[in-house]
């Protein structure tokens, strides 16, 4: 047998193989965590939450600076509520909207995911954040 | 009379995949886990098991980078290299010794072993015993058609190296298929 007709029975080896299992069903067990394309993707509710947490500190800052703190009135925050809420300071205008719609999306991708540890957690930070939205404006004013 | 097929184009199933749809991708996997398979299993050493850990492996990170496929290429030839390059990490992180230089005097000679006549299975049994490394350079070289650039590139190491160390499996092989060598 010369060289020539080794290499080409070497390459005859190159031919797909069906696998002796169908792989799909483990594959797709394993697509669940990963959530891909989107995680890279940067859902909008993650850039809106990152956003909103910015936005409230630097109000929050800003208000600090002012000194328009009123004496503290309680715990007078609850957990928002489904309504859209407009707060009275108008600089705290656009972290409310940011606020509301990162909750509004993260309660939509827990519908697809009522699971995920992580978006509960997201959902429960802007809640506290909305909460300490509130308590601003309320100092504010 | 029945509603003709739709007909799905890798192109748009990759799209609809990255974003998000899995039934897309599993067409996707049906149409290209063959030619996955075939290559991580020969890369594997012809090991049914791992080969299919790497192509779990390979299809879930296909998956996770889609949103990066730019589509530059055809989608079967990104997620081939894609499958390929999780066959030679899973080499590397076996523990396989990086490829060194070779030295002419550790090579057989080459005049000195004939071409022997092999069955598929038995070159195939003669292959999967061959070094990691230097399976994967005569697995990517001589079977699957790579350039010794391409193979360098991959591994890691010179073209030289490369070389010599398709060189060194192609004489190993040899030796192993020598008649009344034990396979």
């Amino acid at each position: 047998m010369n060289e020539f007709e080794w290499r080409r029975q070497l390459r005859e080896l190159r031919a797909p193989v069906v696998p002796p299992h169908d792989l799909w069903a483990r594959i797709d067990a394993a697509l669940e965590p990963a959530e891909p394309a989107r995680t890279s993707a940067r859902p909008g509710w993650l850039l809106a939450a990152s956003f909103a947490g910015l936005s409230l500190l630097a109000v929050g800052l800003s208000l600090r600076q002012g000194a328009v703190i009123a004496p503290q009135q309680g715990s007078t925050a609850t957990a928002a509520t489904q309504a859209p809420w407009k707060p009275d300071d108008p600089r705290l205008a656009g972290a409310a909207v940011e606020l509301d719609a990162a909750r509004l999306e993260l309660r939509q991708a827990l519908e697809q995911a009522p699971h995920s540890a992580g978006l509960q957690r997201l959902l429960s930070r802007t809640h506290q954040q909305q909460s300490r939205l509130r308590q601003l404006d309320q100092q504010a004013g | 009379m029945p509603p003709p097929p739709v007909a799905w184009s890798d192109a748009d199933d990759a799209r609809a995949a990255a974003r998000g749809d899995r039934q897309a991708f599993q067409r996707l996997y049906r149409q290209h886990v063959d030619r996955v398979y075939g290559a991580v299993y020969r890369l594997a050493g012809y090991d049914h098991a791992r080969a299919e850990d790497l192509t779990q492996d390979a299809f879930v990170r296909a998956w996770q980078k889609l949103a990066d496929f730019r589509h530059e290429s055809a989608f079967g030839t990104w997620l081939y290299r894609l499958a390929v390059n999780v066959a030679l990490m899973d080499i590397r992180s076996r523990g396989a010794q990086p490829v060194g230089f070779v030295g002419e005097e550790d090579l057989p000679d080459p005049g000195e072993v004939p071409f022997c006549a092999a069955e598929r299975e038995e070159l195939e049994r003669a292959i999967a015993k061959l070094p990691p490394r230097a399976r994967a350079v005569l697995v990517l070289h001589d079977v699957e058609g790579w350039r010794h650039e391409e193979i360098a590139s991959e591994l890691d190491m010179a073209v030289g190296t490369s070389k010599a160390q398709l060189h060194r499996a192609r004489g190993l092989l040899r030796r192993m298929l020598e008649p009344g060598e034990p396979s």
